[in-house]
């Protein structure tokens, strides 16, 4: 009896300079959404688009398995230069598989690294104008191209 | 009279605000144990986060179930909170910082926090719930349990002082804390084990194990009934912190710092102590409790009395 009680007391002893020592270490969380870790490289997030890269070859919208992509475009006076008119982004039907990104001639077209993708209205999610330079300003500190 | 209403006001003051400052320490500390950070966004470090909780509580429906028996329902929060309001009438914070300074201090607290469990056991009844009803009969079980050592332990302070009045007491410690005398540490270690059950706090806290019996006798509470639980549960660590202060600590005396702080300071030390506690041990089964406080405490302080007293005797 004796003997149970010491040893049961030793245990208790060991088990409080286990949470001593714990309670002394860092924390392992951030402080969220002060503080944000940055995401991996490999990392895949939004579409987003620099305008200025992209050669209007429509690779991205023909290889899209969910058909997330639309773009519109028209040729200049000068019959030689396009522009694009319209480059919309659907983010609930896309699936995140990074093939436009990859197929892309000219890396205009990538996947970011914001994983914040809650948007306040339904209809904000399906028509992200990916030309706009504060598409994904809606949440802190999400970061656009 | 407007003296002791004021008094009156100033011990419910403090009361709201030791809870709020408990609920923020439990808080962090089970954070820190667990490598988080707590609660951050609420002013500085969370501090407001027991505000913010207390204004949630205060707004929430006050929900009565179906076939509660009423008045006992409607009635144990109050059962439970009272007497830890009246508990604050003897806690000498300092030596001019005392409600009353009975002749009787230790009697009166002893018997005053014992009222808590008939809250208890009536939240359990009323609430018409098996799970309210199993802590009910548990919590009852334990706290009559370790009363027992509980005032066995007392009663050894109260032989070595001479004196029942909480001040009597601390004027006794004058020389030497309480604790530094083997016999009374054995008597602190049998106090503070069997407080940790009567408050029903972890490792004892099955009347309200949540993975048994969701919450215990307050499962059926919610809103402003549920906060008095939350503050009484929060007030009665504090105030049996106190009593160890009081009792084996030396109360409020120390050097440099007023007496005031001195006591803040050791009482907290002790509440922090329940909380590290808390985060550390896993709970025990009902049959291991009452096992311990009947064939291990009791004996012990029993034992501890006896030859104790001997001493002092001869």
């Amino acid at each position: 009896m004796m003997i149970r009680l010491f040893t049961g007391f030793y245990s208790i002893l060991k088990g409080f300079k286990v949470t001593f020592k714990n309670m002394l270490k860092k924390p392992v969380t951030l402080n969220y959404p002060i503080v944000k870790k940055p995401m991996t490289d490999r990392f895949r997030g939004m579409v987003d688009l620099v305008p200025e890269k992209c050669v209007i070859c429509y690779q991205c919208i023909k290889i899209c398995p969910t058909a997330a992509l639309e773009l519109e475009h028209k040729v200049l006076e000068d019959n030689k230069t396009k522009t694009i008119t319209k480059f919309v982004f659907n983010g609930e039907l896309c699936c995140f598989c990074g093939f436009c990104g990859e197929i892309c001639p000219t890396d205009a077209i990538f996947l970011n690294k914001m994983y914040e993708v809650s948007y306040f209205a339904h209809k904000d999610l399906l028509t992200i104008d990916l030309m706009r330079k504060d598409k994904y300003k809606h949440v802190d500190g999400g970061e656009s191209s | 009279m407007s003296v002791i209403f004021l008094k009156g006001l100033a011990v419910l003051g403090f009361i709201a605000v030791s809870a709020m400052f408990s609920i923020w320490l439990e808080r962090k500390i089970s954070a820190w144990i667990q490598n988080r950070m707590g609660p951050m966004m609420t002013g500085f470090h969370g501090t407001l986060q027991p505000v913010a909780d207390t204004i949630k509580l205060l707004l929430k429906e006050d929900i009565v179930p179906k076939g509660v028996d009423f008045l006992s329902w409607w009635l144990a929060p109050f059962f439970v909170t009272v007497p830890v309001v009246m508990a604050f009438l003897v806690i000498p914070f300092s030596s001019k910082w005392i409600a009353l300074d009975l002749n009787v201090g230790v009697l009166y607290v002893c018997s005053v926090t014992s009222i808590c469990v008939l809250g208890i056991f009536m939240a359990g009844w009323g609430s018409n719930n098996k799970y309210s009803l199993l802590g009910g009969m548990r919590s009852a079980a334990q706290i009559i349990s370790y009363e027992v050592p509980l005032l066995l332990s007392v009663l050894l302070v109260v032989m070595q002082s001479g004196t029942m009045s909480m001040q009597g007491i601390v004027a006794a410690q004058e020389h030497g804390w309480f604790i530094l005398k083997p016999h009374l540490t054995l008597a602190f270690l049998i106090y503070f084990i069997s407080a940790t059950a009567e408050v029903n706090r972890v490792p004892f806290d099955i009347p309200e194990a949540e993975s048994e019996l969701v919450a215990g006798y307050h499962t059926e509470y919610s809103g402003m009934k549920f906060a008095m639980f939350f503050v009484a549960e929060y007030t009665n660590m504090f105030i049996i912190s106190a009593i160890a202060t009081t009792l084996f600590l030396g109360g409020w005396q120390g050097p440099f710092l007023p007496g005031l702080v001195w006591f803040l300071l050791k009482s907290y030390g002790l509440v922090a102590f329940l909380m590290w506690m808390r985060w550390t041990l896993p709970r025990v089964r009902m049959d291991q409790m009452m096992s311990f406080a009947w064939k291990v405490l009791t004996p012990m302080a029993l034992l501890n009395l006896l030859i104790s007293g001997w001493f002092m005797v001869k």
